[in-house]
Parts: C-alpha cells; sequence; structure tokens
C-alpha cells in the first residue's frame, strides 16, 4: 500500500497524443468539459459524456491504469456521493447525476494532470500570471511526491521493526498506531523542505525578480484540432437527444 | 539460526536475489559486502520478514518468515537502519528507547531498568528528557542502537552503520561489535565501508548483483581472492594493498587484520 499509492500521483511522460496537446488547451477542455456538465441535468448526457471522456483518456491518453488506481482512490467517495443522494431523493436516476458530475470534474481534471508534465503544468501556472512562488511549490509538491513516499517506506520499515503493529485495536488505537509514523514523515518533509530552499537559494533563484522561461508554451496545430475536436463533440452531446426525440417523432 | 534457502526476490519484474542459500549461526560475526545496489539492503530485510521471498524460504530458529508476523520476528532479529532519524517520533529519549519495549510486551520494571541500561551504556543518560531531533547526527546513531538493544535481541543487523560516522563515532561501534560478540550475539554488518571490516576479522559474504560470489573467512579473501573484491566493485583495503607491494618486492607477507598487519609491520621494521 505504501509503496504504490503514489503512483496514481506520478507522471510519468509517454508519447501518446494528449502527452503533446498544450497544457493550455487541455486546460480549456477540462473547464468546458465542467461548466458543461454542470449545465446539463439529464442523466443520459451526462453518462454519453463521462463515456466520452473516459475513452479520450484511455485512446488518447493511454493512462487506463492511473484512472482505475485514482479511482479505486476515490473509491470510498463515490459510494459516499451516491448513498447520500440516493437517501435524499430515493430514485436511483436522480442520484447518478451528482455522482457523474463528480467523475466528469474529476477525469476532465484528470486530462489535464495525468498528461502534463510538473515543468509543463508550472509554466501554464506563469502564463496565467501566477506569482512564482505557487507556480514554484505546485511543480515542486508533485515532483517531491516520490521521494516522500520512499521516505514513508523506510519509516513504515523501521517502525515495524521495532514491534508496531498497525493494525491493532479499535479504530481510535489504530489512528493513534499511526502516530509514529507521521511525525517522522512530518520532520523529514520539513527537512526536505529546507534544504529544498537553500538548494535554490544557492542557485539565485530570486522570487521577486522577473525570470525568463527557458522553454515557452507554443500551441501547434494539434492544439486547434483537438480544441475543434472538444467543442463540437460537446455540441453533438447537447443536441443529440433533441435530435433522437425529433427522429422518434416522425417516425 | 538464520537458514536462507534458494531465496529469489523479485523487485519491479527484476531479479534483485538471485538463489541465495545461507546459514548464520549464532555468535557468528558476519560482514555482507557489495557496492551499491548489489543487494545488501534487500538480503537483510528478509531476515525480519519486511520482505518475503518470491521463491525460496528464509527460516529464522525454525519460523519461516512467510508465515510469521514482523513483530514476533523483530523481537528476535533486530535491524538497525541507515538513517535513524526516520524512526524518532517521541518527545524524549526514555520515550523513544521503551517504544519498542511496549510494542514486545515487557514488564514495567524490565522497561525502567533496560532503559537506563542501555542510555548509560550509549552515554545519552543524561539526555534522557531531550527531543531525539535534538541530538546530533552521531548522537542519532548511538540512540538508534541503544533502541535495538534495548530489547536483547539474538540477532543484531546494521545497516551501514559506518556511513557518514566520524573516527570517534566509528572507534565507539567497532568497541560496542566487539562486546556484543564477547557476549554471544550475532552481528551482520552491512557495508561497502572495507577498512571498517579490515579491523575486524568475520565471516564475509561478498553480493554482486543479487548474487553471493564469495562466503568464508576474511583473511582468504583479502589475502588469496583479491580480486573478487575487484568484480564485487569493491578496493582492497589500503593495508592489503601495501602488503602485495611488499610481496612484489619479495617480502612475502599476508595480513588477516588491522592489529595484526601493525604487529607484522613493526616486527618487519625492527627486524624481530
Amino acid at each position: 500500500m505504501f509503496k504504490h499509492g503514489y503512483k496514481a500521483f506520478l507522471f510519468e511522460e509517454r508519447g501518446n497524443y494528449l502527452f503533446k496537446i498544450d497544457p493550455r488547451t487541455k486546460l480549456i477542455k477540462a473547464f468546458l468539459v465542467m461548466i458543461f456538465s454542470i449545465i446539463i441535468s439529464q442523466y443520459i448526457i451526462l453518462a454519453i459524456l463521462f463515456l466520452i471522456i473516459t475513452i479520450e483518456l484511455i485512446v488518447l491518453g493511454g493512462v487506463i491504469k492511473k484512472l482505475l488506481r485514482g479511482l479505486l482512490i476515490l473509491s470510498p467517495l463515490i459510494a459516499i456521493i451516491f448513498i447520500a443522494n440516493y437517501l435524499v431523493t430515493y430514485n436511483i436516476f436522480r442520484s447518478i447525476i451528482p455522482l457523474l458530475r463528480f467523475l466528469i470534474f474529476i477525469f476532465a481534471i484528470d486530462i489535464f494532470f495525468l498528461t502534463t508534465n510538473p515543468d509543463d503544468f508550472a509554466l501554464t501556472l506563469e502564463y496565467f500570471k501566477f506569482p512564482l512562488t505557487i507556480s514554484l511549490s505546485f511543480a515542486l509538491a508533485l515532483r517531491f511526491i516520490p521521494t516522500l513516499s520512499i521516505k514513508l517506506n523506510d519509516i513504515v520499515e523501521a517502525q515495524l521493526s521495532r514491534g508496531l503493529r498497525l493494525d491493532q485495536g479499535n479504530i481510535l488505537a489504530r489512528i493513534k498506531n499511526y502516530l509514529p509514523i507521521i511525525i517522522p514523515l512530518i520532520v523529514t518533509s520539513i527537512k526536505k523542505s529546507i534544504e529544498v530552499a537553500e538548494a535554490l537559494e544557492i542557485r539565485g533563484l530570486e522570487p521577486n525578480v522577473k525570470r525568463v522561461p527557458y522553454r515557452y508554451l507554443k500551441m501547434t496545430r494539434n492544439d486547434l484540432i483537438y480544441l475543434a475536436y472538444s467543442i463540437f463533440s460537446l455540441a453533438i452531446i447537447y443536441v443529440l437527444p433533441q435530435a433522437m426525440q425529433i427522429l422518434l417523432e416522425i417516425i | 539460526m538464520i537458514i536462507v534457502k534458494n531465496l529469489w526476490f523479485k523487485y519491479n519484474s527484476l531479479y534483485v536475489l538471485k538463489n541465495i542459500n545461507l546459514k548464520i549461526g549464532e555468535g557468528e560475526l558476519i560482514c555482507i559486502l557489495g557496492d551499491n545496489g548489489a543487494g545488501k539492503t534487500t538480503l537483510i530485510k528478509h531476515f525480519n520478514g519486511l520482505l518475503k521471498p518470491s521463491k525460496g524460504s528464509v527460516e529464522v530458529d525454525g519460523l519461516d518468515t512467510k508465515r510469521t508476523p514482523v513483530s514476533t520476528l523483530s523481537k528476535k532479529v533486530a535491524i538497525v537502519f541507515q538513517y535513524p532519524e526516520a524512526m524518532f517520533f517521541t518527545s524524549n529519549l526514555i520515550e523513544e528507547v521503551s517504544f519498542a519495549l511496549k510494542n514486545f510486551g515487557f514488564k514495567d520494571e524490565v522497561i525502567n531498568r533496560q532503559v537506563e541500561k542501555v542510555l548509560k551504556m550509549f552515554w545519552l543518560w543524561r539526555y534522557r528528557n531531550r527531543s531525539p531531533f535534538m541530538l546530533s547526527g552521531g548522537e542519532q546513531r548511538r540512540l538508534a542502537l541503544a533502541i535495538v538493544l534495548a530489547w536483547d535481541p539474538k540477532y543484531i543487523i546494521m545497516d551501514e552503520p559506518t556511513a557518514g560516522q566520524d573516527a570517534f563515532q566509528r572507534e565507539v561501534l567497532l568497541g560496542v561489535i566487539r562486546e556484543l560478540v564477547r557476549r554471544g550475539k550475532t552481528i551482520v554488518l552491512v557495508t561497502h565501508d572495507i577498512e571498517f571490516i579490515f579491523e575486524i576479522r568475520s565471516r564475509i559474504i561478498l553480493l554482486k548483483n543479487g548474487e553471493v560470489i564469495y562466503d568464508g573467512d576474511s583473511p582468504v579473501l583479502f589475502n588469496k581472492k583479491t580480486y573478487l573484491l575487484k568484480e564485487a566493485g569493491l578496493d582492497a583495503p589500503t593495508l592489503i594493498k601495501a602488503s602485495k607491494l611488499f610481496s612484489q618486492h619479495g617480502i612475502p607477507i599476508e595480513f588477516t587484520d588491522y592489529s595484526d598487519a601493525l604487529e607484522k609491520i613493526y616486527r618487519l621494521l625492527t627486524g624481530s
């Protein structure tokens, strides 16, 4: 668990189509999809949208493993959303709508996050005029997930070797069992962040001085195609049920 | 006795340990040598069940590590890890040392007695109310050793005990190891610090790419099979290199360990 949980957040560079798209395009796409899913309240349209995004992530992104891992981590939340809504509405279809919206939100963000490397992510934030301290913090946070997970593993092994048992006692005792793991982890992270801050200062980082990026984000023809496809697909999904209705009436 | 039989261990679809066969008897002093990535740490993590074999088996005093919980095995086999600060979490040394003793179900009076004993043994008693995070690097290392010795395990495994240690700490460590061997404990040292190994005569297990390429007495390895060290990506101890130089110039000489070497060189120089 400790060894592999972090992989859901870890970026892996791949050659798939979505990886080549400009992060800003993907961000626009994600926002479009999210806004669309808020406006729409028919579960069929939401289901079709969900299906399309899933297929996009799998076919164009090739990130099926990560998608499943992320869903596994979120599965308790998904269950809670569905059950809570069902208890209020007593209607399966109506309780599916918020669930689908939640999943569409997650997957829309995944289109951006799973296929954008942390450096491009930082560049995107800088492009949208976020201060350097924020963009750099985000990029570093993503970069340090694997490092910390290795540290976490070391800590768990060290404490197990001292006879720590995580699965003992009632729920409160179990939470307490994690203290010997959480405290060293916090101490290690603080130490690590001081080290990183010092390293950045040594290399001449000045938050208030305007920086010139080494690499610029660049939109290509691929981006236009992807954007056009996104808007077109959303439009089709929107008019599809009405078109079906009309078609049925004619028949 | 720790018995390792045909141990294979797979990590990320790659075998990092390949067909390891070992018997570690009681009261032995063993050094596991190898360069970075040879599989040393992976091997010792099998001794208290932190890692389970992909193929083969590891038995500790007749207990199969695949079927015995880590907490049971850890009472017998203690590992002192390379980064001791990774395990500190309490606000003072007394609590830090007694944590494991409580886990293993010792009685209060035993805990108090053992805590005092080990903290005094490592000159940490005067810091007993301090936070372990406030100690210096060397003191943290000593505390990590104290923590492990407190429950009096039969087998003590130290992962890179000399890494980042000054001469004084090495001397302290050497003294502790000698004392523990005298008391009949089984000590396994994992290191690539060849000079440190040369100070004590021991059984050496040489690892290369997850395979054992030498298992035997240290003087034999250093004097007769020096090429194996090179093969494993390690350098020979300075005094062994000196002995080769002596031999090349017509003075055949062999050193078993550091003190033996000093004595022989003294005799050579004084002509006695």
